[in-house]
């Protein structure tokens, strides 16, 4: 590895959800970070149908943090998630590092107008700042590595505070997703699996 | 000369365009031009279309596009100057500026670092440069694609004189990154 890579993040959570893919299934995957060719050949091991939201291009997060709760809020959610080409139910939603950017409030919007999109039962997953007090000032571009590992590849910049999520804050505001497993990762993250009740 | 519901020289036909160029610049849709895109027609940085577009040669976008790009079986690129507004179908399709669309491909998409693209990616192949924004949905099933591309060429048949003769079942092997297993074969 070239002495500038980044490290790559071991995260089990993210590695037991890519091997639980069955590649003789269809699954229908929902991704809010940006596209990449390494996360588009993982999951093309498996026959899926992948949505990508790209939050933090496609101006999601401003957009998402300024409506007001209620039915803006609601309109706001639908509108940063792709228009959808089938009906087909959401299995899978990676969050990335995307709600440490988002109000609680946008969380809880955001993540209600993905349930109605999801079977009971999707996993949604993310990385939530925990140790640390701050984070970069725009979201990570999470790429995985071939085996299952991530690397964030986004250019070193200036900082903000972290907003630092409670398990608890968590639990309230993913819209019926609820904290399935967690673990604390190597770089100070908190790597969560919500699983949508039925 | 380029003109409404008529094919030119190349066989690019326009319903609706604004002729919002000279003829001089119209010219420049019938050059051709070399690298990558290869020998294709060109429309350049300052044509505007509003309509459907259609074609039997390889094509360059690199001006403003809306409405339906039809080019069944060819390449189309959009350019990074490109800016189309528009559901599309060719052979290929490769992009470097910005569409906003859904676009189908019998063989292959590729979007390149810096594109812009929002809507719906259909092809068996389907690549994405490090770099590149996109939102919207690709499909990678092979049997979902299929379906997908089957069912645009029956829609195009059954409309007006289209002049598709549907996609290659197995398309040509390329040596980029392959996301979509070739369809047929997983």
């Amino acid at each position: 590895m070239p002495p500038d890579s980044p490290a790559a993040i071991h995260a089990p959570l993210f590695q037991d959800l890519v091997a639980g893919l069955d590649a003789t299934r269809r699954h229908v995957i929902l991704d809010l970070g940006a596209a990449s060719t390494a996360m588009l050949a993982l999951l093309g091991r498996s026959r899926c149908h992948v949505e990508i939201a790209d939050l933090a291009h496609f101006g999601g997060i401003d957009n998402l943090n300024r409506a007001e709760p209620g039915p803006a809020l609601a309109e706001a959610a639908e509108s940063v998630l792709p228009n959808r080409m089938t009906g087909d139910a959401i299995d899978f939603v990676f969050c990335w590092d995307l709600p440490n950017y988002l109000t609680l409030d946008a969380v809880s919007g955001l993540m209600g107008a993905i349930r109605r999109r999801a079977r009971p039962g999707a996993l949604a997953h993310a990385l939530i700042f925990y140790a640390d007090r701050d984070m970069k000032e725009h979201p990570g571009r999470f790429v995985p590595t071939a085996d299952g590992e991530l690397i964030d590849r986004s250019a070193p910049g200036p900082t903000l505070a972290a907003p630092r999520y409670s398990p608890e804050d968590l639990g309230k505001s993913m819209g019926g997703f609820m904290i399935d497993r967690a673990r604390l990762l190597s770089n100070g993250m908190q790597e969560f699996l919500f699983r949508l009740g039925s | 000369m380029f003109e409404r519901s008529k094919k030119d020289d190349n066989g690019v036909e326009s319903q609706d365009a604004n002729r919002a160029a000279s003829d001089t610049t119209f010219g420049s849709l019938r050059s051709k031009v070399a690298g990558r895109g290869g020998d294709a027609a060109v429309i350049g940085r300052s044509i505007q279309i509003n309509g459907d577009l259609r074609g039997g040669e390889d094509l360059r976008i690199e001006g403003d596009v809306s409405g339906t790009v039809e080019l069944k079986n060819s390449a189309l690129t959009i350019g990074k100057e490109g800016r189309v507004k528009a559901d599309v179908y060719a052979k290929s399709i490769a992009v470097d500026g910005e569409t906003k669309g859904d676009l189908y491909a019998a063989e292959r998409i590729s979007v390149h670092a810096n594109a812009r693209v929002q809507g719906n990616i259909i092809a068996p192949k389907v690549s994405i440069e490090e770099g590149a924004h996109f939102k919207g949905s690709i499909e990678m099933d092979p049997a979902a694609v299929e379906k997908a591309l089957g069912k645009t060429v029956a829609e195009n048949k059954s409309g007006s004189a289209a002049d598709a003769k549907g996609p290659p079942k197995k398309p040509a092997k390329d040596a980029r990154t392959n996301l979509n297993p070739p369809v047929g074969t997983a």
